[in-house]
């Protein structure tokens, strides 16, 4: 029993991150509708952000969050005002297509300038944990759950609290009428992307607390992201946040499926993904299109 | 009229070669370049590694030519060695050797990086009949298929960590359980088959044992599962982001065992760096260390061989066995090319097949396969932030810090 709550624990910390991870992705794509291929690259980014404060000047990996966000809040705004907004009403073929390069040239450059060595942040207290019985539950990882949570506590507040997110709200609602209204469609749009980007920089910066990272190590977050906000839905926080939870239980959890390698586990989160939009293909909270 | 022709050709040519082997007795003269051909992973995911196969390539390449090149019959040829990228796809890397081949006219094949890549290339090289010297594939499938043209100088996958299993029969307590995790690709797969092969035969009993997704480091599910049965000895079978992931799991999951060794990884620079502290005690099976202590009958000695390295990437990081073996393998081509006497790419072919020499990488010979079965694995302990050699005690520059002290007391 005790390793059955270990395990789901685990999957929530695990989820977590996920969830860290979508949120900027789910918000790209639900107001711009831009599926941002360069979505991982943009969390490794955070990473090294974080590890090369870490390792320059000792800052603690979560001190380096609000820089992180702050760094990427900037390269994506000036990223989707400089480059993304000129297809932005183009089909989606061409968004893919852009941030597909966007994506390479990310990684191309953190490969000039970090080489592919494989970095990790590893402050003192990395591998401290609370012990509940024979449950454990690492500060670390358990740091990167909370963190998530005020993503998303922050992302809805600004969403539906701020008149910048009323705005936000508007454009991914009708461009057209928020621009009848007055809404500065560039500027909103840039506001939009750095957001998510900032999102994804600090999810970098929890990651690289505990897992090694690489300039080609951000691919697989893309995919997650993706799936993460296929599964929970579109348009909402807490459909990201209950699909990001989900996707982790079901990684942790099929790890362990007795007689299943874990192999599995990735087939098996999918599995679940398709039935899940065979089932409701709006997601498990997605709004109404 | 044309028979004319031909025999005056013939006997200036006779003239030349006379002239030829003269002047060669003293200093030889230059022949035409020989052109090598190598597809390794300078971008995508493998490009670490690949970038420390050039490097490899590279040492050689600068030491050689600054003799002049390699000496057929008395001739001096120069050496260039052409590369491609192949992104770290193994499918891309045989477009590219066979690019090599019919664009660039590369006479010899230097592999890629990793054992699926390999084995790709491995039917080009077969296929167009040029040989192929690889030592970065160490999966035995890549020689099980009959070729003729692809030899290996690395020892192959199911000696990786079989080492550290005869070092900890001989470790007082002697540990007795393993818990086994496994990347799901062909060469961990094949390391962690013959840990589960050997075990028993040193009496040890393999308790856990499960696969996970190659290069999808999200192990902490496993760890959890494996720290409840406190093994006495935790292996990994797999890579360098899975190695460290593993590592920060076993810290943050209280996974304590006697014995943590990892089939490939922590004898990189890299994987001290990463986890500092944490990374000491950490086994692991390495191809080649630089405190190895092989009498090489040609080119460098270890001790040389180090310095260059040093040198010629201004680093003062040691080569790590990914270097020596991509060197390894330049040497292989070096001593049958020379020892053929000849550029014909069946010649060397055979003359590689017959060939034995002790360098500072080790013995290199071949079996029928093309494995190299000679050369021993050594077992590595990184103990204070450095690499120590531990096992088999003739070569070794230290003693196991045995047992590993639970990370509660490091």
């Amino acid at each position: 029993m005790s390793q059955f709550t270990q395990q789901v624990i685990l999957g929530l910390l695990l989820g977590g991150v996920y969830v860290a991870v979508a949120l900027g992705f789910s918000l790209v794509w639900g107001i711009l509708n831009i599926v941002n291929l360069a979505h991982g690259a943009l969390v490794i980014v955070g990473s090294y952000i974080t590890w090369d404060l870490f390792t320059r000047w000792h800052i603690d990996p979560f001190l380096s969050l609000p820089i992180d966000a702050l760094v990427l809040f900037v390269i994506g705004y000036a990223l989707q005002r400089g480059v993304i907004n000129r297809v932005i009403r183009a089909p989606l073929l061409f968004t893919f297509l852009l941030t597909f390069g966007i994506n390479l040239i990310i990684v191309s450059l953190l490969l000039l300038i970090f080489t592919a060595d494989f970095r990790s942040v590893t402050p003192s207290y990395s591998g401290n944990g609370l012990h509940l019985g024979s449950v454990t539950i690492p500060y670390i990882r358990f740091g990167g759950l909370v963190v998530a949570f005020l993503l998303a506590g922050a992302l809805w507040a600004i969403l539906n609290r701020t008149r910048i997110g009323a705005a936000i709200l508007a454009v991914g609602a009708d461009r057209d009428a928020a621009q009848l209204v007055g809404i500065d469609l560039r500027h909103m749009y840039a506001l939009t992307f750095g957001i998510g980007a900032a999102f994804a920089g600090v999810a970098g910066g929890i990651i690289s607390t505990f897992q090694s990272i690489t300039p080609t190590a951000g691919d697989p977050y893309t995919l997650q992201a993706f799936a993460v906000v296929i599964l929970g839905g579109l348009g909402r926080v807490s459909a990201t946040v209950l699909g990001g939870l989900t996707f982790g239980l079901i990684e942790i959890l099929g790890q362990s499926a007795p007689g299943l390698g874990s192999g599995y586990a990735n087939a098996i989160a999918f599995v679940v993904l398709v039935i899940v939009l065979v089932v409701r293909p709006r997601g498990l909270l997605g709004r109404l299109a | 009229m044309r028979r004319e022709k031909l025999g005056v050709v013939l006997a200036l040519t006779a003239l030349l070669a006379a002239a030829c082997g003269t002047s060669g007795g003293g200093t030889p003269t230059t022949g035409a370049a020989i052109v090598f051909g190598a597809a390794v992973s300078l971008t995508g995911a493998q490009s670490k590694e690949g970038g420390l196969t050039k490097q490899g390539y590279d040492l050689w390449l600068d030491w050689i030519n600054q003799r002049g090149g390699i000496v057929v019959n008395g001739v001096k040829h120069p050496v260039e060695i052409k590369y491609e990228d192949d992104q770290s796809t193994p499918n891309l890397s045989a477009t590219l050797v066979q690019k090599l081949i019919t664009d660039e006219k590369a006479q010899f094949i230097l592999g890629p990086y990793g054992s699926a890549a390999t084995a790709t290339d491995a039917i080009v090289a077969e296929k167009n009949g040029v040989p192929m010297v690889e030592a970065n594939g160490a999966a035995q499938s890549i020689f099980s298929k009959g070729y003729k043209f692809t030899f290996g100088v690395l020892s192959p996958a199911n000696k990786y960590l079989t080492g550290v299993l005869d070092m900890a029969a001989t470790l007082s307590p002697k540990p007795t359980t393993i818990a086994m995790l496994t990347a799901n690709d062909n060469f961990s797969v094949e390391v962690a088959k013959a840990v589960e092969d050997y075990a028993p035969t040193k009496g040890f009993q393999v308790i856990f044992t499960k696969q996970y997704p190659a290069a999808a480091p999200e192990v902490s599910g496993l760890i959890s599962q494996a720290a409840r049965l406190n093994p006495d000895i935790v292996m990994n079978s797999g890579h360098l982001a899975e190695s460290i992931a593993i590592n920060k799991g076993a810290k943050q999951l209280g996974l304590n065992a006697k014995i943590f060794a990892y089939s490939v990884g922590p004898s990189t620079p890299d994987f001290i760096k990463a986890l500092g502290p944490d990374a000491n005690y950490v086994f692991d099976g390495s191809q080649w260390t630089p405190q190895v202590k092989y009498k090489p009958s040609f080119y460098l000695s270890v001790g040389e061989y180090v310095k260059a390295y040093k040198t010629k990437y201004s680093t003062t990081d040691d080569p790590d066995y990914h270097v020596a073996e991509s060197t390894a393998a330049c040497l292989a081509f070096q001593k049958a090319i020379e020892n053929a006497g000849s550029l014909d790419a069946t010649k060397v072919r055979d003359a590689l097949a017959g060939l034995d020499v002790m360098t500072f990488f080790g013995q290199i010979k071949f079996d029928s396969r093309g494995i190299n079965t000679f050369k021993p694995m050594v077992v590595e302990q990184i103990q204070n932030g450095a690499h120590y050699t531990v096992f088999p005690a003739n070569v070794a520059n230290g003693k196991p810090q045995y047992p590993t002290p639970s990370w509660s007391s490091r």
